[in-house]
């Protein structure tokens, strides 16, 4: 009994110190240094636009092939049936600067997808994976609404949000279908801090941005652009965590205000008097 | 025709040409619907990129407008003004019937409706604003229809009372047996309905307020981001709720024929006057809201498509102009030269109005940011925002089956103003 009391204490200061270090080292860190935690990168300097990543994750994951994916640099979007696409990219002040980018769900680390489907449909897994768990999902598309880069979308067949899943049942035994497909090693699969090491020795050589080392508060999924996304005309995304609870707290608060002054000023109208239009009327 | 309309009996061409159109209506819709569920709900939208459309506008339209009129309601028998009393089940059965056909309009927008009813339930996300927008109207509308319950209970029991067969046996289990006309019991009727009352304000006022955070708490859309719709679609419910309430007392007493005097007239003239003050209030809101948002580099390429852009059209002539500036100055002459027909006109273009209004802002809220990889505008990716054939159909079933229901209501349920 003695025991256990002190067990449960130590746990508890065990549970507090690392909390309260958690929060003043800022969320992230001490998650992206477990070994259990994986990242994928993309380099687009090495990227040669062969897709065959697209056509690995279409394969695996059983999702229809369509048109888009035949070799053009068309430029092709994510549906419910694209996970992943590349498409080239150009950078604004340097128009001869052409790139390929593999395009997909950044596998943000506070996910704001999972912080508003309303019936916890997404999860962001230990490993780092977040998905969607399609037998539960009701499509109702606010996770992308939410998601900074737009990447859930809509299957109109099965009728609900899908997205890449990093191969989350294929990892870490086995690397996500489309860097085992990739060619020359564009792409690159392992645990998170190692990958972010690399990822920032590399993006120092090519002198080049690190896409997701910051954006949205950091993502599981990095990649190495040869200059920022600004100039490259992609989405930019906030270099913090997208919709925070605080400030969720914060602008429904203003909405009850809102909704006291509303109640307040019913209340002060119905303490007004009949107008006196009757007298005037009967006058008339 | 107008005189057909006017003796407002069951018997005459134009009621039955009223309520076939409308069940027209309601085929349309559900062809449309069963069309979506035999191919794929892709012919329901005009955009992948754009998810949001018509459907949702319609709903946020339709529970808006019955959050207002539960606000308008709640004047009468829960502030107590007894002048409104006259309108309360009226007005209660409108929000009512709005709110369920609004609910309806977003169950049919989701890929797995029936999925929502379960999982709401068993894994609720406490997070998400959507979660907290679903639970509340769920209990509003809960609290609505047994405030409703009470408000024509007594009229249902004297129906009930003073018929035989059948429509006895119908209308006393619509009031489940509860066929007491003593005062006592009137009295009771009124205790439970102002306590149903209360209670549907404050969720009512609640879920809305969560209703506009699904807009104001999403970071990743910076035309709704922040506080204002969560504020903003409280006083537009207000409004609206006069809107709803105004014409449709004003259109049932002209078809059947009645005069709208003494107590009701005055009232009317009153309201006039709160709505268009309302009116005025919205309109600062927009201006506060277009004014802020043009400093905001983020927000003043969205606010653009409004001003000048593609939604320019919808924004200047149903916005501003059939919604807002022409109303007021029509209700304030109608107020002062005592013209019913300005009050109508004036609600109406309200509405429709509005109704633009909302899907204009959902749908601009929408269109930045949109992934282009080689950077293309989402001008060129979306080259048209207007609503499909298939969504416009289900919309203008719901629409059908709205009007059905009141125009069945006013016809069977007792919810005539006692004048005397
Ligand atoms: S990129 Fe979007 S979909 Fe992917 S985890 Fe982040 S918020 Fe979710
Ligand atoms: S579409 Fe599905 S996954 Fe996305 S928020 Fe809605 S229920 Fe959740
Ligand atoms: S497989 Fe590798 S090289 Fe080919 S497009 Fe994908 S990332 Fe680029």
């Amino acid at each position: 009994m003695v025991r256990r009391t002190t067990k449960t204490r130590r746990q508890f200061i065990k549970f507090f110190a690392t909390t309260s270090i958690g929060l003043s080292l800022g969320s992230s860190d001490p998650a992206e240094a477990s070994p259990r935690k994986y990242g994928k990168l993309h380099d687009t300097t090495k990227c040669i636009g062969c897709k065959r990543c697209v056509s690995a994750c279409k394969r695996w994951n059983k999702l229809k092939i369509d048109r888009d994916e035949e070799l053009t640099d068309r430029e092709t979007d994510l549906t419910g049936k694209s996970w992943v696409v590349v498409n080239l990219t150009r950078d604004k002040r340097n128009r001869e600067d052409l790139h390929y980018q593999h395009w997909t769900c950044q596998h943000c680390i506070k996910p704001a997808c999972a912080g508003v489907c309303p019936v916890k449909a997404i999860k962001k897994l230990p490993e780092g994976p977040v998905v969607i768990d399609e037998k539960k999902c009701i499509g109702c598309r606010y996770c992308y609404q939410a998601c900074p880069y737009k990447v859930p979308r809509f299957d109109f067949e099965k009728r609900v949000t899908r997205k890449c899943t990093m191969c989350h049942d294929r990892i870490p035994r086995v690397k996500p279908a489309c860097v085992t497909a990739c060619p020359v090693g564009a792409l690159d699969f392992g645990v998170k801090q190692e990958i972010l090491t690399k990822a920032r020795k590399r993006t120092e050589e090519v002198g080049g941005y690190l896409l997701g080392e910051h954006e949205a508060g950091g993502t599981d999924f990095l990649t190495i652009l040869t200059t920022t996304p600004e100039d490259l005309g992609l989405v930019v995304a906030p270099k913090k965590v997208v919709n925070r609870d605080l400030d969720k707290l914060r602008i429904t608060s203003y909405g009850f205000s809102g909704a006291s002054l509303l109640t307040g000023l019913m209340y002060m109208y119905s303490r007004t008097e009949e107008e006196e239009t009757e007298e005037t009327e009967e006058k008339e | 025709m107008d005189s057909a309309i006017r003796t407002g009996n069951a018997k005459s061409p134009a009621y039955y040409i009223w309520i076939s159109s409308l069940i027209a209506l309601m085929v349309l819709g559900g062809y449309a619907q069963i069309m979506s569920l035999l191919t794929s709900l892709e012919i329901m939208e005009f955009s992948l990129r754009i998810p949001w459309t018509m459907m949702v506008s319609n709903y946020v339209f339709l529970v808006v407008s019955s959050t207002g009129l539960c606000i308008v309601s709640s004047l009468g028998h829960v502030f107590g003004m007894k002048r409104y009393e006259l309108l309360s089940k009226r007005c209660v059965f409108l929000a009512l019937v709005t709110i369920i056909f609004g609910m309806s309009s977003i169950a049919l927008h989701l890929g797995h409706p029936e999925r929502a009813l379960i999982y709401n339930i068993i894994t609720p996300n406490l997070r998400s604003p959507i979660w907290w927008m679903g639970t509340l109207y769920s209990f509003y509308i809960l609290f609505i229809a047994v405030e409703f319950w009470f408000l024509v209970r007594m009229g249902m029991a004297k129906k009930a009372n003073s018929s035989t067969d059948l429509k006895q046996k119908i209308y006393s289990l619509m009031v489940a047996r509860k066929t007491d006309e003593t005062p006592e019991s009137l009295k009771n009727d009124h205790k439970w309905a102002r306590i149903a009352g209360v209670l549907a304000l404050i969720f009512g006022l609640s879920a809305h307020n969560t209703l506009g955070a699904v807009f104001g708490h999403t970071e990743a859309r910076v035309f709704w981001y922040g506080p204002y719709y969560p504020v903003y679609f409280l006083f537009s419910a207000a409004f609206c709720g006069y809107a709803w309430l105004i014409s449709a007392t004003i259109i049932t007493y002209k078809v059947k024929g009645k005069e709208i005097a003494g107590k009701l007239k005055k009232l009317l003239f009153e309201m006039s006057k709160i709505f268009a003050l309302l009116l005025c209030i919205g309109l600062l809101f927009t201006s506060y809201k277009l004014g802020f948002g043009l400093l905001n580099p983020a927000k003043a390429k969205s606010i653009m498509l409004l001003l000048n852009g593609p939604f320019s059209l919808p924004f200047w002539l149903f916005e501003i102009a059939i919604g807002s500036l022409l109303p007021i100055i029509i209700l304030l002459y109608a107020a002062y030269k005592k013209k019913i027909g300005g009050l109508l006109t004036a609600s109406i273009m309200v509405l429709i109005g509005v109704f633009v209004m909302r899907f204009d802002f959902l749908v601009v809220g929408e269109v930045y940011p949109m992934f282009s990889p080689m950077g293309k505008d989402a001008l060129v990716l979306v080259p048209s925002f207007f609503p499909v054939l298939m969504e416009i159909f289900v919309i203008a079933g719901i629409f059908g089956a709205l009007f059905l229901s009141y125009t069945l209501g006013v016809k069977f349920l007792p919810l005539e103003e006692e004048l005397q």
